[in-house]
């Protein structure tokens, strides 16, 4: 007949209608702040830096200050400075660990190149501020969080990253 | 309704006047539509309603839209070149009107008796009383406007389609 | 004792106003003059914005839910007051006019597209003895005071100098002068078989009178929806080629080609920004409402509805529910349709359009005039189910004719 894929659309979207006020797959709107927001385990935006005891956070960085991901980031938003113990001596860890987010394009690739799984993406997105410049540079103190809370935000990652550091205590420990 | 007839006549006459005094072509026309609807007011103040509506049907809505048309594939729409055409100037038009005024307008005005009384006793203005005088007084008439009208859609349509012949048209 | 009067028929509230000012007026007879238009007026320039402004919310909501998200919902309770803040923000925006457009023209634009929507409002008989204007030609009225909406759009396209208001402006005439056609000729046979132009006898045509001054509650009901010309074929084909034609007119899906953001900018609006976008924006809707109830008055039996005679009333006529609520609910209904097909369908293209009402709209509105006319001469067991018939059939064949000659059906397979 014609004009019946007008009659069809047009029920298809009366249908549409109705059904939004009963099934939440025809109503897919997240009232966001209040009806929570869409963040999930795949989530990603900005690194954080993995620390191990809540007691001692930024002494149980596991970040080395190797360096290697200030050299692979490709908009280079990454700035270490190695920390020097009381000597003088260069010891593995950072002293300075800037990320300008504001530059930082989520790629990925400084979580891909740390040999130590010492950083990692983040899905916290609420990181407006007031200043252009300074609220958007993170320091290492805003950038550590706790293994705990990779576990919370990425679980399935952050068990794989657990099991690959025992293996590899595993087999540094005995040898 | 006095005071309707010479609201209605003023905007008439303005609308007239600034219709063939304004540079700009497209204002001009604006104008003329507007005369057009104050001139469909008086109809309606004559108990002609159907006119009145067929005459803004006619005027404004087609034929007015027509002017439009054709005023945007001339140049110089909007008037502000300044061209001169050889003509007498404003002193002989003048004269002329005057002329005209004095031996045309002015005896027929003075000498004709218009009657007190409407022509016919019983006066129904119906679109009733239209519709039966063109089926049975007017009833040729009425066919040789179709006739006229079908002859002016051929030919519109004779004009307007393209002279490309079905097997050379793009399939879409 | 007034308020007696005023309810003894709650169909007549204004009418019987009426009548109770001219008893008090009854010296000076400009006043009650004045008072006739007042009482006129007023109502329709005070109802039909805030018509416009919860149409406005029912289409955001309704688009909303129908693409499966939901409207406005934070200004005021399920978003009621967003018209408001509409408002205020279109008041409040900069009116940015370009330097070498039209002036005057620019300007008059939008001014002059609501004086037509607003003006044929007043043929249309909102309940019995409540039309503004009772004119014996009220159909044509209309079509003719509706026609003169085709000059603002042109000053709008032309006045912008800018291309895309040109064109957005040319095609929006185009489509408005095309359309017209089917839309009178659609209403010819509700002319027809009425014998008059006038609404106020069309929508009396559609009730069985002596039904409806009975005693039978159940007649009267029955009485006042059955003789609805939308239930007859004739009426049924008229009704949707008025329809779809009604939607041309007012440049609205999916027919609103000129006025569509991802085709020409908003064509002939392109250069009107705040308020003056908001006076276009209320033509637009204003006329819908005015077209609505022109379909509402020829086809869907106008200001009837399904009602009973109030127990406590001794007029024949008076009605329980007043008949402007029915005329405004089957307008609304008639609203809720056309924001419905536009969550549905996609745009036509511009020789699409122009085929559509040619090619299709216009036969098709001719061949419903001849079954209209063997309907009135027929017995109405032959005239029914022949006029379906032979409607369906010039429908399908129309469709056959006008459809191209594809190639062979192109088959997708995914690489």
């Amino acid at each position: 007949m014609l004009g019946k894929g007008i009659i069809n659309g047009l029920t298809v979207t009366a249908w549409n209608f109705f059904g939004s006020y009963f099934s939440k797959s025809r109503l897919t709107t997240v009232q966001y702040p209040e009806g929570g927001n869409t963040v999930t385990a795949f989530s990603r935006n900005i690194p954080f830096l993995v620390f191990d005891d809540a007691n001692a956070p930024i002494d149980s960085l596991r970040c080395v200050a190797c360096k290697i991901c200030e050299k692979e980031c490709p908009p280079q938003c990454i700035y270490i400075v190695q920390d020097k113990d009381a000597n003088g001596k260069l010891i593995k860890s950072p002293k300075i660990f800037d990320i300008d987010i504001s530059v930082c394009m989520g790629c990925q690739i400084c979580v891909e190149v740390c040999p130590f799984e010492s950083i990692k993406m983040d899905s916290h997105f609420e990181l407006a501020g007031r200043d252009r410049f300074a609220d958007l540079l993170l320091h290492r103190e805003q950038l550590a969080k706790s293994n705990d809370y990779y576990h919370k935000i990425h679980p399935a990652e952050a068990r794989e990253v657990d099991d690959r550091l025992a293996a590899k205590q595993k087999k540094a420990g005995p040898a | 309704m006095n005071i309707a007839f010479y609201l209605l006549s003023a905007l008439a006459v303005t609308g007239a006047l600034l219709a063939i005094r304004l540079r700009n072509l497209v204002h001009a026309t604006l104008c003329l539509m507007f005369f057009f609807i104050s001139l469909a007011g008086m109809y309606v103040l004559l108990m002609a309603e159907f006119i009145a509506a067929v005459q803004i049907l006619v005027y404004v809505g087609a034929v007015g839209i027509l002017i439009l048309f054709a005023i945007m594939l001339t140049h110089h729409i909007t008037g502000a070149t300044r061209e001169r055409i050889s003509s007498r100037g404003w002193l002989w038009g003048l004269g002329a009107a005057l002329a005209v005024l004095f031996t045309v307008l002015l005896p027929v005005l003075l000498l004709s008796v218009l009657p007190a009384a409407p022509a016919t006793p019983d006066f129904s203005p119906s679109v009733r009383n239209i519709g039966l005088s063109l089926m049975d007084p007017y009833t040729i008439t009425l066919q040789v406007m179709g006739l006229l009208l079908t002859a002016a859609l051929i030919g519109a349509v004779a004009v307007a389609s393209t002279s490309v012949r079905p097997q050379d048209k793009p399939r879409t | 004792m007034i308020l007696n009067t005023l309810l003894d028929n709650p169909d007549q509230i204004l009418v019987n106003l009426f009548h109770q000012g001219a008893a008090l007026l009854q010296a000076c007879p400009a006043l009650v003059i004045a008072l006739g238009i007042l009482l006129s007026t007023v109502p329709l320039v005070a109802i039909f914005p805030a018509c416009f402004a919860i149409t406005t919310w029912l289409e955001r909501k309704g688009l909303a839910r129908i693409q499966n998200r939901i409207g406005p919902n934070r200004a005021g309770w399920f978003g009621l007051l967003q018209p408001m803040a509409d408002g205020i923000k279109m008041l409040l925006k900069e009116d940015i006019v370009p330097q070498t457009s039209d002036r005057l023209a620019h300007f008059l634009a939008p001014v002059l597209l609501l004086i037509p929507a607003f003006t044929v409002l007043s043929v249309l008989p909102f309940s019995r003895n409540m039309i503004p204007a009772a004119a014996d030609t009220g159909v044509i009225l209309f079509f003719a005071l509706g026609s003169i909406s085709t000059l603002p759009v042109f000053m709008a396209g032309w006045s912008s100098h800018n291309k895309y208001s040109l064109l957005g402006g040319m095609r929006a005439i185009a489509q408005m002068v095309s359309y017209e056609i089917p839309l009178v000729l659609s209403t010819v046979t509700v002319v027809m078989l009425t014998g008059s132009l006038n609404t106020v006898k069309i929508v009396e045509f559609q009730q069985v009178t002596h039904w409806i001054e009975g005693s039978n509650p159940a007649l009267q009901i029955l009485g006042q929806v059955l003789k609805w010309n939308v239930f007859t074929p004739w009426g049924f084909t008229g009704f949707l080629i008025f329809f779809i034609s009604s939607l041309a007119e007012i440049n609205r899906c999916p027919f609103d080609l000129p006025e569509a953001d991802s085709e020409i900018v908003a064509g002939h609006l392109t250069e009107y920004s705040g308020f003056k976008y908001a006076l276009f924006f209320m033509g637009e809707y204003v006329s819908a409402f005015a077209i609505s109830g022109l379909a509402v008055t020829l086809f869907l039996g106008g200001w009837s509805g399904p009602n009973i005679r109030p127990w406590w009333s001794e007029d024949p006529r008076a009605l329980l529910i007043p008949g402007f609520v029915w005329f405004f609910l089957k307008m609304f209904a008639l609203i809720l349709i056309m924001i419905w097909i536009r969550g549905t369908l996609p745009r036509l293209r511009v020789d699409h359009l122009m085929a559509f009402a040619w090619k299709f709209l216009m036969p098709l509105a001719l061949i419903n005039i001849f079954i209209a006319g063997a309907y009135y001469y027929l017995p109405h067991w032959i005239g029914w189910p022949a006029g379906l018939i032979v409607i369906y059939a010039c429908y399908e064949g129309l469709g056959r004719i006008n459809r191209r000659h594809l190639g062979p059906k192109r088959i997708y397979r995914y690489a």
